[in-house]
Protein backbone atom coordinates (compact mmCIF):
# COMPACT_ATOMS: atom_id res chain seq x y z
CA UNK A 1 0.00 0.00 0.00
CA UNK A 2 1.34 3.63 -1.22
CA UNK A 3 1.99 6.26 1.49
CA UNK A 4 -0.97 8.37 0.44
CA UNK A 5 -3.25 5.20 0.52
CA UNK A 6 -2.02 4.42 4.02
CA UNK A 7 -2.69 8.01 5.06
CA UNK A 8 -6.04 7.84 3.49
CA UNK A 9 -6.95 5.03 5.93
CA UNK A 10 -5.94 6.48 8.78
CA UNK A 11 -7.80 9.61 8.58
CA UNK A 12 -8.65 11.58 11.20
CA UNK A 13 -6.18 9.43 13.57
CA UNK A 14 -2.74 12.49 12.98
CA UNK A 15 -1.03 10.16 15.28
CA UNK A 16 -1.04 7.14 12.91
CA UNK A 17 -0.40 9.42 9.96
CA UNK A 18 2.90 11.20 11.61
CA UNK A 19 3.78 7.49 12.05
CA UNK A 20 3.25 6.26 8.33
CA UNK A 21 5.30 9.26 7.13
CA UNK A 22 8.35 9.07 9.79
CA UNK A 23 8.54 5.55 8.79
CA UNK A 24 8.26 6.41 5.27
CA UNK A 25 11.43 8.83 5.96
CA UNK A 26 13.32 6.73 7.91
CA UNK A 27 12.78 3.46 4.92
CA UNK A 28 13.93 6.86 2.17
CA UNK A 29 17.15 7.41 4.12
CA UNK A 30 17.56 3.79 4.84
CA UNK A 31 17.89 3.41 1.03
CA UNK A 32 20.19 6.32 0.22
CA UNK A 33 23.62 5.18 1.53
CA UNK A 34 24.65 8.36 -0.07
CA UNK A 35 22.96 9.91 2.68
CA UNK A 36 23.68 8.60 5.82
CA UNK A 37 27.59 7.23 4.80
CA UNK A 38 29.08 10.54 4.51
CA UNK A 39 27.23 11.73 7.81
CA UNK A 40 29.43 8.81 9.24
CA UNK A 41 32.41 8.87 7.68
CA UNK A 42 33.60 12.61 7.53
CA UNK A 43 32.85 12.82 11.05
CA UNK A 44 34.84 9.85 11.64
CA UNK A 45 37.77 10.93 9.64
CA UNK A 46 38.54 14.28 11.13
CA UNK A 47 38.20 12.76 14.41
CA UNK A 48 40.65 10.03 13.65
CA UNK A 49 42.76 12.37 11.96
CA UNK A 50 42.77 15.41 14.43
CA UNK A 51 43.44 12.90 17.42
CA UNK A 52 46.28 11.90 15.94
CA UNK A 53 47.84 15.48 14.95
CA UNK A 54 46.91 17.40 18.40
CA UNK A 55 47.07 14.37 20.62
CA UNK A 56 50.34 16.76 22.50
CA UNK A 57 47.77 19.49 22.93
CA UNK A 58 46.55 17.53 25.58
CA UNK A 59 49.62 18.38 27.81
CA UNK A 60 49.45 21.96 26.91
CA UNK A 61 48.45 23.89 30.05
CA UNK A 62 44.63 25.29 30.34
CA UNK A 63 44.11 21.84 27.93
CA UNK A 64 40.86 20.11 30.38
CA UNK A 65 42.89 17.21 31.88
CA UNK A 66 41.54 14.68 29.61
CA UNK A 67 43.90 11.19 28.66
CA UNK A 68 43.43 11.91 25.05
CA UNK A 69 42.03 14.24 22.23
CA UNK A 70 40.13 11.36 20.76
CA UNK A 71 38.05 11.81 24.34
CA UNK A 72 37.79 15.59 24.27
CA UNK A 73 36.55 15.05 20.26
CA UNK A 74 33.81 12.23 21.52
CA UNK A 75 30.92 15.10 21.20
CA UNK A 76 31.59 17.28 18.29
CA UNK A 77 32.18 14.15 16.46
CA UNK A 78 28.93 13.42 17.28
CA UNK A 79 27.17 17.00 16.92
CA UNK A 80 29.31 17.14 12.68
CA UNK A 81 27.59 13.56 12.09
CA UNK A 82 24.32 15.37 13.49
CA UNK A 83 24.43 18.18 11.16
CA UNK A 84 25.66 15.95 8.25
CA UNK A 85 22.83 13.65 8.41
CA UNK A 86 20.05 16.04 9.48
CA UNK A 87 20.47 18.32 6.92
CA UNK A 88 18.95 15.33 4.60
CA UNK A 89 15.49 15.79 6.31
CA UNK A 90 15.19 19.81 4.57
CA UNK A 91 16.47 18.18 1.40
CA UNK A 92 14.00 15.11 1.48
CA UNK A 93 11.20 17.94 2.34
CA UNK A 94 12.42 19.70 -1.10
CA UNK A 95 12.61 16.93 -3.01
CA UNK A 96 8.96 15.84 -2.13
CA UNK A 97 8.18 19.53 -3.17
CA UNK A 98 9.70 19.51 -6.63
CA UNK A 99 8.72 16.30 -7.48
CA UNK A 100 5.33 16.72 -6.29
CA UNK A 101 4.28 14.62 -3.56
CA UNK A 102 4.04 17.47 -1.20
CA UNK A 103 1.00 18.58 -3.66
CA UNK A 104 -0.24 15.12 -3.31
CA UNK A 105 -0.23 15.43 0.53
CA UNK A 106 -1.93 18.26 1.04
CA UNK A 107 -4.66 17.13 -0.89
CA UNK A 108 -5.15 14.47 0.80
CA UNK A 109 -6.76 14.29 4.51
CA UNK A 110 -3.43 14.07 5.93
CA UNK A 111 -2.96 16.43 9.04
CA UNK A 112 -0.42 18.91 8.59
CA UNK A 113 1.51 18.81 11.62
CA UNK A 114 2.16 14.98 10.84
CA UNK A 115 4.01 15.73 7.34
CA UNK A 116 6.15 18.25 9.54
CA UNK A 117 6.48 15.82 12.40
CA UNK A 118 7.02 12.66 9.75
CA UNK A 119 10.04 14.36 8.63
CA UNK A 120 11.83 15.02 11.80
CA UNK A 121 11.33 11.79 13.35
CA UNK A 122 13.11 10.47 10.15
CA UNK A 123 16.00 13.14 11.32
CA UNK A 124 15.58 12.31 15.30
CA UNK A 125 15.94 8.69 14.57
CA UNK A 126 19.17 9.26 12.56
CA UNK A 127 20.34 11.78 15.17
CA UNK A 128 20.09 9.06 17.57
CA UNK A 129 21.65 5.94 15.60
CA UNK A 130 24.40 8.26 14.46
CA UNK A 131 25.15 8.86 18.28
CA UNK A 132 25.45 5.35 19.33
CA UNK A 133 27.21 4.21 16.32
CA UNK A 134 29.48 6.93 16.72
CA UNK A 135 29.91 5.92 20.21
CA UNK A 136 30.45 1.83 19.59
CA UNK A 137 33.08 2.60 17.14
CA UNK A 138 35.19 5.01 19.08
CA UNK A 139 35.09 2.90 22.36
CA UNK A 140 37.14 0.72 21.10
CA UNK A 141 39.97 3.14 19.90
CA UNK A 142 40.57 4.09 23.22
CA UNK A 143 37.60 6.68 23.84
CA UNK A 144 36.26 6.79 27.61
CA UNK A 145 32.77 7.47 28.77
CA UNK A 146 32.91 8.67 31.81
CA UNK A 147 29.38 8.29 33.61
CA UNK A 148 28.80 5.07 31.52
CA UNK A 149 25.19 4.69 30.12
CA UNK A 150 23.62 7.63 31.88
CA UNK A 151 25.77 9.85 30.26
CA UNK A 152 25.86 7.56 26.63
CA UNK A 153 22.05 8.47 27.24
CA UNK A 154 22.31 12.09 27.36
CA UNK A 155 24.61 12.12 24.29
CA UNK A 156 21.67 10.01 22.51
CA UNK A 157 18.77 12.51 23.82
CA UNK A 158 21.03 15.80 22.72
CA UNK A 159 21.89 14.47 19.29
CA UNK A 160 17.73 13.44 18.85
CA UNK A 161 16.94 17.12 19.36
CA UNK A 162 19.54 18.35 17.54
CA UNK A 163 18.91 16.20 14.66
CA UNK A 164 15.14 17.94 14.90
CA UNK A 165 16.66 21.45 15.58
CA UNK A 166 19.20 21.11 12.49
CA UNK A 167 16.06 19.19 10.67
CA UNK A 168 13.68 21.60 11.49
CA UNK A 169 15.93 24.44 9.62
CA UNK A 170 16.30 22.30 6.56
CA UNK A 171 12.59 21.86 6.41
CA UNK A 172 11.56 25.49 6.74
CA UNK A 173 14.38 26.63 4.17
CA UNK A 174 13.06 23.77 2.33
CA UNK A 175 9.28 25.37 2.48
CA UNK A 176 10.33 28.82 1.82
CA UNK A 177 12.11 27.76 -1.07
CA UNK A 178 10.94 24.31 -2.63
CA UNK A 179 14.52 23.84 -3.42
CA UNK A 180 16.65 21.02 -2.33
CA UNK A 181 19.72 23.10 -3.99
CA UNK A 182 18.74 25.81 -1.88
CA UNK A 183 18.79 23.77 1.20
CA UNK A 184 22.08 22.02 0.54
CA UNK A 185 23.31 25.43 -0.27
CA UNK A 186 22.68 26.28 3.86
CA UNK A 187 24.78 23.74 4.54
CA UNK A 188 28.31 25.73 5.19
CA UNK A 189 26.19 28.20 7.32
CA UNK A 190 25.88 24.87 9.50
CA UNK A 191 29.43 24.48 9.44
CA UNK A 192 30.23 27.93 9.89
CA UNK A 193 28.26 28.09 13.29
CA UNK A 194 30.33 24.64 14.21
CA UNK A 195 33.51 25.82 13.51
CA UNK A 196 32.79 29.18 15.38
CA UNK A 197 32.41 27.47 18.84
CA UNK A 198 34.87 25.07 21.45
CA UNK A 199 33.76 22.02 19.13
CA UNK A 200 36.97 21.28 18.17
CA UNK A 201 39.36 23.08 20.64
CA UNK A 202 39.12 24.48 24.20
CA UNK A 203 37.87 28.06 24.14
CA UNK A 204 40.28 29.05 26.97
CA UNK A 205 43.29 28.56 24.52
CA UNK A 206 41.76 30.40 22.02
CA UNK A 207 42.42 34.15 21.72
CA UNK A 208 40.83 37.34 20.55
CA UNK A 209 36.99 37.97 18.46
CA UNK A 210 37.40 34.22 18.35
CA UNK A 211 37.17 33.41 21.99
CA UNK A 212 34.19 35.74 22.30
CA UNK A 213 32.45 34.33 19.69
CA UNK A 214 33.08 31.03 20.56
CA UNK A 215 31.80 32.11 24.19
CA UNK A 216 28.56 33.55 23.36
CA UNK A 217 27.36 30.28 20.74
CA UNK A 218 25.39 28.35 22.35
CA UNK A 219 26.95 25.15 20.90
CA UNK A 220 29.99 25.77 22.83
CA UNK A 221 27.82 25.40 26.16
CA UNK A 222 26.06 22.12 25.22
CA UNK A 223 29.36 20.73 23.97
CA UNK A 224 31.78 21.77 26.77
CA UNK A 225 28.71 20.44 29.23
CA UNK A 226 29.11 17.33 27.54
CA UNK A 227 32.77 17.26 27.65
CA UNK A 228 31.92 17.45 31.66
CA UNK A 229 29.76 14.90 31.55
CA UNK A 230 32.52 12.38 29.89
CA UNK A 231 35.02 13.61 32.01
CA UNK A 232 33.86 14.08 35.79
CA UNK A 233 30.98 11.24 35.16
CA UNK A 234 27.04 11.80 35.39
CA UNK A 235 26.01 15.61 36.89
CA UNK A 236 22.32 16.66 36.61
CA UNK A 237 23.01 20.34 36.11
CA UNK A 238 25.28 19.46 32.72
CA UNK A 239 22.79 17.14 31.80
CA UNK A 240 20.36 19.86 31.97
CA UNK A 241 22.28 22.73 29.84
CA UNK A 242 23.15 20.10 27.17
CA UNK A 243 19.90 18.66 26.25
CA UNK A 244 18.48 22.66 27.12
CA UNK A 245 20.30 24.04 24.16
CA UNK A 246 19.77 21.34 21.99
CA UNK A 247 15.83 21.55 22.73
CA UNK A 248 16.01 25.14 22.22
CA UNK A 249 17.81 24.94 19.18
CA UNK A 250 14.66 22.43 18.17
CA UNK A 251 12.22 24.88 19.55
CA UNK A 252 13.40 27.95 17.38
CA UNK A 253 13.57 25.85 14.33
CA UNK A 254 10.24 23.55 14.60
CA UNK A 255 8.69 26.99 15.14
CA UNK A 256 10.36 28.62 12.09
CA UNK A 257 9.23 25.43 9.86
CA UNK A 258 5.76 25.85 11.71
CA UNK A 259 5.37 28.99 9.83
CA UNK A 260 6.83 28.29 6.79
CA UNK A 261 4.52 25.51 6.10
CA UNK A 262 1.69 27.71 7.24
CA UNK A 263 2.60 30.05 4.57
CA UNK A 264 3.06 27.49 1.79
CA UNK A 265 -0.19 26.42 3.13
CA UNK A 266 -1.66 29.30 2.24
CA UNK A 267 -0.19 30.64 -1.14
CA UNK A 268 -1.00 26.79 -2.57
CA UNK A 269 -4.21 26.51 -5.10
CA UNK A 270 -7.32 25.76 -3.30
CA UNK B 1 30.82 33.75 -31.29
CA UNK B 2 31.05 30.29 -29.23
CA UNK B 3 34.60 29.18 -28.05
CA UNK B 4 33.73 26.12 -29.58
CA UNK B 5 33.17 28.14 -32.89
CA UNK B 6 36.22 30.34 -32.23
CA UNK B 7 38.10 27.24 -31.94
CA UNK B 8 37.10 25.21 -34.41
CA UNK B 9 35.46 26.74 -37.64
CA UNK B 10 38.32 29.04 -38.11
CA UNK B 11 41.02 26.25 -38.48
CA UNK B 12 42.45 26.69 -35.15
CA UNK B 13 41.41 22.78 -34.77
CA UNK B 14 44.58 21.77 -35.96
CA UNK B 15 46.50 23.76 -33.65
CA UNK B 16 46.56 21.92 -30.33
CA UNK B 17 48.10 25.11 -28.29
CA UNK B 18 45.20 27.54 -29.74
CA UNK B 19 42.30 25.00 -29.16
CA UNK B 20 43.70 23.97 -25.65
CA UNK B 21 43.76 28.17 -25.02
CA UNK B 22 40.22 28.48 -26.46
CA UNK B 23 38.83 25.75 -24.21
CA UNK B 24 40.29 27.46 -21.02
CA UNK B 25 38.93 30.68 -22.09
CA UNK B 26 35.34 29.24 -22.47
CA UNK B 27 36.14 27.60 -18.89
CA UNK B 28 37.00 31.18 -17.56
CA UNK B 29 34.33 32.74 -19.33
CA UNK B 30 31.60 30.58 -17.72
CA UNK B 31 32.82 31.96 -14.26
CA UNK B 32 31.81 35.39 -15.21
CA UNK B 33 28.45 33.92 -16.37
CA UNK B 34 27.77 31.24 -13.51
CA UNK B 35 30.01 32.85 -10.47
CA UNK B 36 28.35 30.26 -8.20
CA UNK B 37 30.40 27.45 -9.88
CA UNK B 38 33.98 28.99 -9.13
CA UNK B 39 32.51 31.08 -5.83
CA UNK B 40 33.09 28.10 -3.31
CA UNK B 41 36.49 27.78 -4.50
CA UNK B 42 37.66 30.69 -2.54
CA UNK B 43 35.10 30.76 0.23
CA UNK B 44 35.59 27.56 1.58
CA UNK B 45 39.64 28.43 1.71
CA UNK B 46 39.00 31.57 3.00
CA UNK B 47 36.68 30.13 5.96
CA UNK B 48 39.19 27.18 6.30
CA UNK B 49 41.50 29.80 7.18
CA UNK B 50 39.56 31.73 9.41
CA UNK B 51 37.84 28.91 11.03
CA UNK B 52 41.07 26.97 11.92
CA UNK B 53 43.70 29.62 12.51
CA UNK B 54 40.98 30.71 15.24
CA UNK B 55 39.88 27.33 16.43
CA UNK B 56 42.98 25.88 16.67
CA UNK B 57 45.08 29.28 17.75
CA UNK B 58 46.69 27.20 20.69
CA UNK B 59 48.30 24.20 18.45
CA UNK B 60 51.56 26.70 17.84
CA UNK B 61 52.25 26.29 21.79
CA UNK B 62 52.67 22.34 21.74
CA UNK B 63 56.42 21.93 21.78
CA UNK B 64 57.82 21.56 19.18
CA UNK B 65 55.97 23.04 16.28
CA UNK B 66 57.27 24.70 13.63
CA UNK B 67 56.10 28.04 13.81
CA UNK B 68 54.31 30.57 16.75
CA UNK B 69 52.28 32.42 14.24
CA UNK B 70 48.99 30.03 13.38
CA UNK B 71 47.93 32.18 10.12
CA UNK B 72 51.65 31.44 8.99
CA UNK B 73 51.24 28.00 9.37
CA UNK B 74 47.29 27.85 7.95
CA UNK B 75 47.41 30.10 5.03
CA UNK B 76 49.86 27.87 2.45
CA UNK B 77 47.23 25.05 3.43
CA UNK B 78 44.00 26.87 2.71
CA UNK B 79 45.71 28.18 -0.70
CA UNK B 80 46.72 24.56 -1.60
CA UNK B 81 42.65 23.50 -0.53
CA UNK B 82 41.72 26.44 -3.01
CA UNK B 83 43.83 25.11 -5.51
CA UNK B 84 42.61 22.06 -5.31
CA UNK B 85 38.95 22.90 -5.52
CA UNK B 86 40.18 24.95 -8.68
CA UNK B 87 41.18 22.11 -10.42
CA UNK B 88 38.41 20.22 -9.78
CA UNK B 89 35.90 22.79 -10.32
CA UNK B 90 37.01 22.83 -14.10
CA UNK B 91 36.67 18.77 -14.18
CA UNK B 92 33.37 19.97 -12.82
CA UNK B 93 32.77 21.88 -16.36
CA UNK B 94 33.81 19.06 -18.26
CA UNK B 95 30.99 16.97 -16.45
CA UNK B 96 28.37 19.73 -17.52
CA UNK B 97 29.66 19.04 -21.22
CA UNK B 98 29.47 15.29 -20.92
CA UNK B 99 25.92 15.93 -19.74
CA UNK B 100 24.82 18.06 -22.21
CA UNK B 101 26.51 16.71 -25.52
CA UNK B 102 29.21 19.36 -25.91
CA UNK B 103 31.78 17.11 -25.25
CA UNK B 104 30.82 14.49 -27.92
CA UNK B 105 30.73 17.77 -30.35
CA UNK B 106 34.33 18.26 -29.00
CA UNK B 107 35.50 14.76 -29.79
CA UNK B 108 34.15 14.71 -33.29
CA UNK B 109 36.13 17.47 -33.83
CA UNK B 110 39.16 16.95 -35.47
CA UNK B 111 41.00 18.52 -32.36
CA UNK B 112 43.53 16.54 -30.47
CA UNK B 113 42.35 14.84 -27.47
CA UNK B 114 45.59 16.18 -25.56
CA UNK B 115 44.63 19.31 -26.68
CA UNK B 116 40.85 19.11 -25.13
CA UNK B 117 42.33 17.86 -21.64
CA UNK B 118 45.23 20.39 -21.74
CA UNK B 119 42.28 23.33 -22.16
CA UNK B 120 40.69 21.97 -19.16
CA UNK B 121 44.57 21.97 -16.79
CA UNK B 122 45.27 25.42 -18.12
CA UNK B 123 41.40 26.73 -16.97
CA UNK B 124 42.60 24.95 -13.27
CA UNK B 125 45.46 26.31 -13.33
CA UNK B 126 44.34 29.65 -13.92
CA UNK B 127 41.35 29.46 -11.37
CA UNK B 128 44.30 28.50 -8.99
CA UNK B 129 46.12 31.69 -9.69
CA UNK B 130 43.05 33.18 -8.76
CA UNK B 131 42.31 31.50 -5.37
CA UNK B 132 46.10 31.81 -5.04
CA UNK B 133 45.92 35.61 -4.72
CA UNK B 134 42.95 36.38 -2.65
CA UNK B 135 43.52 33.49 -0.20
CA UNK B 136 47.36 34.61 0.49
CA UNK B 137 45.96 38.32 0.49
CA UNK B 138 43.24 37.30 3.18
CA UNK B 139 46.29 35.26 5.46
CA UNK B 140 48.90 38.29 4.84
CA UNK B 141 45.90 40.70 5.88
CA UNK B 142 45.60 38.48 9.12
CA UNK B 143 49.09 38.86 10.36
CA UNK B 144 50.44 35.84 8.38
CA UNK B 145 54.61 36.21 7.99
CA UNK B 146 56.31 35.68 5.17
CA UNK B 147 59.81 35.55 6.25
CA UNK B 148 61.04 33.71 3.08
CA UNK B 149 59.35 36.76 0.97
CA UNK B 150 59.15 36.86 -3.13
CA UNK B 151 61.01 33.35 -3.23
CA UNK B 152 58.64 31.92 -0.54
CA UNK B 153 55.21 33.16 -2.11
CA UNK B 154 57.18 32.17 -5.50
CA UNK B 155 57.25 28.42 -3.94
CA UNK B 156 53.73 28.58 -2.88
CA UNK B 157 52.39 29.65 -6.23
CA UNK B 158 54.40 26.69 -7.78
CA UNK B 159 53.11 24.53 -5.03
CA UNK B 160 49.21 25.81 -5.56
CA UNK B 161 49.70 25.20 -9.50
CA UNK B 162 50.83 21.72 -8.79
CA UNK B 163 48.34 21.01 -6.71
CA UNK B 164 45.35 22.27 -9.07
CA UNK B 165 46.97 20.07 -12.06
CA UNK B 166 46.98 17.25 -9.84
CA UNK B 167 43.50 17.70 -8.23
CA UNK B 168 42.64 18.45 -11.68
CA UNK B 169 43.91 14.90 -13.24
CA UNK B 170 42.32 13.16 -10.52
CA UNK B 171 39.49 15.07 -11.31
CA UNK B 172 39.21 14.41 -15.10
CA UNK B 173 40.20 10.48 -14.88
CA UNK B 174 36.85 10.10 -12.54
CA UNK B 175 34.59 12.08 -14.40
CA UNK B 176 35.77 10.89 -18.14
CA UNK B 177 35.01 7.46 -17.05
CA UNK B 178 31.18 8.09 -14.60
CA UNK B 179 30.44 10.79 -17.38
CA UNK B 180 28.47 12.92 -15.22
CA UNK B 181 28.58 15.33 -12.15
CA UNK B 182 27.70 12.54 -9.71
CA UNK B 183 31.56 11.89 -9.45
CA UNK B 184 31.41 14.97 -6.94
CA UNK B 185 31.83 13.06 -4.03
CA UNK B 186 34.25 10.56 -4.82
CA UNK B 187 36.18 13.35 -6.24
CA UNK B 188 36.10 15.02 -3.21
CA UNK B 189 36.74 12.19 -0.88
CA UNK B 190 39.93 11.84 -2.40
CA UNK B 191 41.27 15.27 -2.44
CA UNK B 192 40.10 15.52 1.23
CA UNK B 193 42.01 12.05 2.05
CA UNK B 194 45.07 13.21 0.16
CA UNK B 195 45.13 16.79 1.67
CA UNK B 196 44.37 15.93 5.35
CA UNK B 197 46.69 12.89 6.09
CA UNK B 198 49.58 14.79 5.79
CA UNK B 199 51.23 17.44 7.76
CA UNK B 200 47.90 19.84 6.96
CA UNK B 201 47.51 19.63 10.47
CA UNK B 202 50.56 19.92 12.74
CA UNK B 203 54.30 19.08 11.32
CA UNK B 204 55.87 15.53 11.35
CA UNK B 205 57.28 16.13 15.33
CA UNK B 206 54.22 16.98 16.73
CA UNK B 207 52.11 14.49 14.70
CA UNK B 208 51.28 10.76 16.90
CA UNK B 209 50.36 7.23 16.20
CA UNK B 210 49.16 5.97 13.09
CA UNK B 211 49.20 9.21 11.29
CA UNK B 212 52.72 9.42 11.69
CA UNK B 213 54.07 7.29 9.29
CA UNK B 214 51.16 8.25 6.85
CA UNK B 215 52.05 11.62 6.75
CA UNK B 216 55.27 10.71 6.37
CA UNK B 217 55.01 8.58 2.55
CA UNK B 218 52.13 10.91 1.66
CA UNK B 219 53.76 12.53 -1.15
CA UNK B 220 51.79 15.60 -0.68
CA UNK B 221 53.78 16.05 2.84
CA UNK B 222 56.47 17.58 0.33
CA UNK B 223 53.96 19.56 -1.49
CA UNK B 224 52.65 20.77 1.34
CA UNK B 225 56.37 21.32 2.42
CA UNK B 226 57.50 23.69 -0.55
CA UNK B 227 54.26 25.31 0.09
CA UNK B 228 54.89 26.61 3.71
CA UNK B 229 58.63 26.72 3.47
CA UNK B 230 58.60 30.55 3.22
CA UNK B 231 56.14 31.18 5.79
CA UNK B 232 58.36 29.11 8.67
CA UNK B 233 61.79 30.20 7.24
CA UNK B 234 63.82 31.16 4.20
CA UNK B 235 63.48 29.05 0.78
CA UNK B 236 66.16 26.39 0.50
CA UNK B 237 66.31 23.74 -2.03
CA UNK B 238 66.31 20.75 0.33
CA UNK B 239 63.17 21.65 1.53
CA UNK B 240 61.67 22.58 -2.27
CA UNK B 241 63.19 19.56 -4.43
CA UNK B 242 60.75 17.08 -3.02
CA UNK B 243 58.08 18.97 -3.32
CA UNK B 244 58.76 19.63 -6.91
CA UNK B 245 59.43 16.30 -7.13
CA UNK B 246 56.72 15.20 -5.45
CA UNK B 247 54.19 17.18 -7.77
CA UNK B 248 56.05 15.33 -10.95
CA UNK B 249 55.07 12.05 -9.66
CA UNK B 250 51.91 12.37 -8.63
CA UNK B 251 50.94 14.68 -11.91
CA UNK B 252 52.40 11.52 -13.90
CA UNK B 253 50.61 8.92 -11.98
CA UNK B 254 47.23 10.81 -12.69
CA UNK B 255 48.23 12.14 -16.26
CA UNK B 256 47.92 8.10 -17.07
CA UNK B 257 44.66 7.81 -14.77
CA UNK B 258 42.65 10.61 -16.85
CA UNK B 259 44.32 9.38 -19.94
CA UNK B 260 43.13 5.72 -19.63
CA UNK B 261 39.54 7.74 -18.62
CA UNK B 262 39.40 9.86 -21.81
CA UNK B 263 40.13 6.87 -23.91
CA UNK B 264 36.88 5.11 -22.22
CA UNK B 265 35.00 8.09 -24.06
CA UNK B 266 35.62 6.98 -27.91
CA UNK B 267 35.10 3.28 -29.57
Amino acid sequence: MTTVALLRAHRRQPLLQALVLSRRSVVALLRQPTVWIPSMFFPLFFTALNSAAFQRATNLPGFPPFDSFLDFLVPATILQGVIFGAISAGTEMATDIENGFFDRLISSPVSRISILVGRLAGAAALGGAQAVLFVLILLPFGASIGGGAVTVAVLVATAMLLGVGIGGFGVALALRTGSAEAVQGSFPLLFVTLFLSSAFFPRGLMTGWYQTVAGVNPVSWMIEAQRRLLLEGFAATDAAVAVAVAAGIGVVSVGASLLALRRRLAEAPA
Amino acid sequence: MTAARTAFDHGVAGRPLAVAAALAWRNLVGIRRVPATFVPAVVMPVFFLIAFSGQYRGIVEIPGFATDNVLSWYTPMAVLMGASFAGVGTAFSVARDLETGFFDRLLLSPAARGAIMCGSLLAGAARGLITFALVTAVGLAGGAAVPGGVPGLVSLLIAALGVATVAGLWALGLVYRIKSQSAGPVVQVGIFVGLFLTTAQAPLEVITGWLHPVARLNPVSQILELARQGFLEGVAWSSTWPGLAAIGGLAAVMLVFAVRGMRTLTP
